[in-house]
């Protein structure tokens, strides 16, 4: 049985919980409080991520910590198509690789700002928001040209199907505006996430909606 | 405001103009919605809401709003009622143009005729290059524009520097054309004012490159240089206005792009055979895009030239707002008007009809609905079953007809699928017969809508209440009143609100004497069978002689319809 260490409103344990449902794989959480608790910093957690940070994952015993180390274990573990993790394509497990890193960029930027907003941690609410943008703006010229690329969904990475570089993103970019980063500049970044929210087996948290339903 | 491509089907676009937030979205119908991006009831940002083709539905709760009027057609927190037709977001009237979704920026009716002649005499060939934003004033993005470089596609690698550039300004437009040796190209780049100090430049190609993904590069990548640029120069704030709103059409607040008056003129649009002496008639508007907003099971007032009213139930699918549909049987003992419709009116003429009444209200939240029609009763259930469809609520739509060629709406039935139920030449006692197969088991929670012949209807009330459903879960609509009416009483109506006593003599009714004496109040059929001049019974015991009353509404003595219903003591107290 696959246990994750969670917690609701957290974008980072959001990445996990989509690509279950993505997979269709079942889990259970443990909630921790991470606000206002700080549970995360607190003696107990640290036994069982030393870094003090969710999301952590236990299957079975096997402990990982860090989401996108996670999403690349469970796509390994419980894709047997392997389309979520392309490894026998290096050119497109090398684009994977290069989006999350820029997700990495988006939890300091974006997702950052929202947690000033949300949660009241002492970020430079402007710097942080300045650096959405200048990614967003990048994201959005990216992604604008995927859609012309012919025979491709629109994907961060080529190809006809998307990978957990765009479930890794996702969610700090569905969330943006909660931080005060407003996604008007960004259409093409918007048909993105709408395209991702029609992947069967989408799941939503608060403040992330289905797609076309009310 | 946007291009083309931006308006994907079943998605919702925001944008801004002018600094006011606009929401654009797709119908199936392929019309493009261009609202305030604002929720009358909260005023949530719509663009977080979700486009079931038909209708824009907020995501808060749940109100929907129509394809083009912008009407709100369903509240969720209300199920058993129509909202006012008031409630109508502010609609901008939009074009699709090259490539562009282009507006006025003021709400009015229609779209004056524009051109941008630089791109018009490209129209044949175009290329819509990426747009970008620029934090700058329109008025300073217009001026760098002119000195904006690139590069025609044969001279990619070219560095636009050596370009020659010509610039042409007009407006919120900017020509530019680059030539580097025997190359020459020419691109419109568009300027749409966001907000103060903010701004989108949409730049379209005057031709169609083989291979356009670098020529798209290549324009990308110096449209980016150029916003660096500009939003790194120093400008003074411009407090001209955009050159598109010199004149601009200023209208009241409250005006929408559609009308609010009682009457519409629309023009026959379509006229066909659905079924053997059944027409379906489209009426359109005679100008602009949308027509009052309706709700299912409302019907229309049809003031014919020859000077009859007539009311026909709108069979409309959820969305349509450009045209109603009605079903019109001729009747073998039409007084002029079903044949007045059927023989005598063409495809062009001009007819004028109420705004939608609602007599028949469609309670929208209940899982399982049963649909029974009988012959021309089929017409108000046809738009509820739609919007029962739209909203994936579940029904069995029962459909009594006497002979297949009196099947009408086929499309629709075939849209439903198989939870139709054909039910063909019966007997009156096959019918009965039948109808009790049909309500044999009430079910927790569901709810009948039937419409049909009164000896029909009748049986379904007395078979229901046998089978024991509950009187408010069954719900008619009479198109007409066969009760023979007694109209022998005389008694005295006081009119609590208006401080006024009125007789009622032998042989008038109740609506006559108020009209007499200037009481406002609407009515429709006038026959007992459309419940619209119902009114509230303080004291006194009614005698109804309707059709539109439950019989627990009948019993509690608190409505009456005052055009066939009296009394038969000497006294009545209405909330008039």
């Amino acid at each position: 049985m696959i246990t994750l260490y969670d917690f609701v409103l957290s974008a980072n344990c959001y990445k996990v919980r989509l690509f279950c449902g993505l997979l269709d794989v079942d889990y259970e959480t443990v909630a921790i409080d991470f606000h206002p608790g700080r549970e995360h910093k607190g003696e107990a957690f640290r036994t069982i991520n030393p870094l003090g940070h969710i999301p952590v994952l236990d299957d079975d015993g096997y402990l990982i910590r860090d989401a996108h180390a996670i999403l690349i274990y469970l796509a390994v573990a419980y894709d047997p198509q392997r389309t979520w993790y392309p490894m026998n394509d290096a050119k497109r497990l090398g684009q994977v690789a290069q989006w999350m890193a820029f997700a990495d960029g988006t939890a300091n930027t974006a997702s950052a700002a929202r947690l000033h907003v949300n949660l009241g941690y002492d970020f430079d609410v402007g710097k942080v928001r300045a650096g959405a943008h200048e990614l967003f703006a990048v994201l959005d010229e990216h992604l604008w040209f995927r859609e012309r690329d012919d025979g491709a969904g629109g994907w961060l990475a080529e190809g006809d199907s998307p990978t957990i570089a765009d479930v890794a993103l996702f969610p700090d970019v569905a969330l943006a505006e909660e931080g005060g980063v407003s996604l008007l500049d960004y259409p093409a970044v918007v048909r993105w996430a709408d395209r991702v929210r029609q992947i069967p087996g989408f799941v939503v948290m608060p403040g992330v909606f289905h797609f076309g339903r009310s | 405001m946007a291009t083309t491509v931006d308006l994907v089907p079943r998605t919702v676009y925001r944008t801004s103009l002018l600094n006011r937030e606009l929401v654009l979205w797709r119908a199936d119908d392929g019309f493009v919605n261009v609202w305030e991006n604002r929720c009358l009831h909260r005023g949530v940002r719509l663009s977080i809401g979700s486009n079931d083709g038909a209708e824009l539905i907020c995501r808060y709760h749940g109100w929907r709003y129509s394809n083009r009027s912008g009407g709100c057609t369903y509240v969720p927190a209300h199920p058993a009622d129509s909202p006012a037709r008031t409630i109508q977001n502010t609609t901008y009237p939009a074009v699709e143009h090259l490539g562009l979704i282009w507006t006025t920026g003021n709400p009015i009716d229609e779209m004056p005729p524009f051109a941008v002649p630089e791109l018009e005499a490209m129209a044949g060939e175009i290329l819509g290059l990426r747009n970008l934003p620029v934090a700058a004033p329109w008025q300073v993005v217009i001026a760098a524009l002119a000195e904006h470089r690139f590069c025609p596609p044969g001279a990619l690698d070219v560095d636009p520097a050596e370009a020659e550039m010509s610039a042409n300004t007009d407006g919120l437009a900017v020509t530019l054309t680059s030539s580097v040796g025997d190359h020459r190209s020419s691109a419109v780049f568009v300027v749409q004012p966001l907000e103060p100090g903010r701004s989108v430049v949409r730049p379209v190609l005057g031709e169609r490159p083989p291979d356009p993904i670098g020529v798209l590069r290549h324009h990308a990548t110096a449209l980016a240089r150029f916003a660096k640029a500009t939003e790194a120069r120093e400008w003074a704030t411009p407090t001209e206005q955009p050159v598109a709103l010199e004149n601009p059409v200023v209208l009241p607040s409250t005006s929408t792009a559609t009308r609010r008056s009682a009457l519409t003129e629309v023009t026959v649009a379509a006229k066909r055979l659905v079924a053997n002496h059944i027409i379906a008639l489209e009426l359109s508007p005679v100008d602009g895009v949308a027509l009052p907003t309706w709700q299912p099971g409302d019907h229309l007032d049809l003031h014919l030239p020859n000077g009859l009213i007539r009311q026909y139930s709108i069979t409309n699918r959820p969305g349509w707002s450009d045209r109603y549909r009605i079903g019109v049987k001729r009747e073998a003992a039409s007084r002029g008007g079903s044949a007045f419709l059927h023989d005598s009116i063409a495809v062009g003429d001009v007819l004028t009809v109420s705004e939608p009444r609602s007599g028949f209200p469609l309670r929208r939240n209940v899982p399982q609905t049963l649909f029974i029609a009988g012959g021309i009763g089929i017409t108000p259930l046809l738009s509820m079953a739609h919007a029962l469809s739209s909203m994936r609520l579940a029904f069995t739509f029962h459909y009594f007809t006497a002979d297949p060629a009196d099947i009408a709406f086929v499309d629709d039935l075939d849209y439903f699928g198989d939870v139709v139920k054909q039910h063909l030449g019966l007997s009156p006692h096959e019918t009965v017969a039948a109808l009790r197969e049909v309500l044999d088991r009430p079910e927790a929670g569901g709810q009948i809508y039937a419409c049909g012949p009164p000896p029909m209807l009748d049986a379904i009330r007395s078979i229901a209440a046998d089978a024991g459903w509950p009187d408010d879960a069954v719900r008619f609509e009479y198109f007409e009143n066969t009760t023979q009416i007694d109209a022998s009483s005389s008694f005295t109506v006081e009119l609590a609100r208006s401080a006024t006593t009125l007789t009622v003599s032998a042989g008038q009714t109740i609506l006559q004497v108020l009209r007499e004496h200037d009481i406002p109040i609407v009515s429709s059929c006038e026959q007992g069978a459309c419940g619209t001049c119902v009114a509230t019974v303080i004291d006194g015991e009614p005698h109804h002689q309707d059709v539109y009353l439950s019989a627990e509404e009948r019993a509690a003595g608190k409505l009456i319809l005052t055009c066939v219903s009296r009394t038969l003591a000497d006294r009545l107290v209405l909330d008039l």
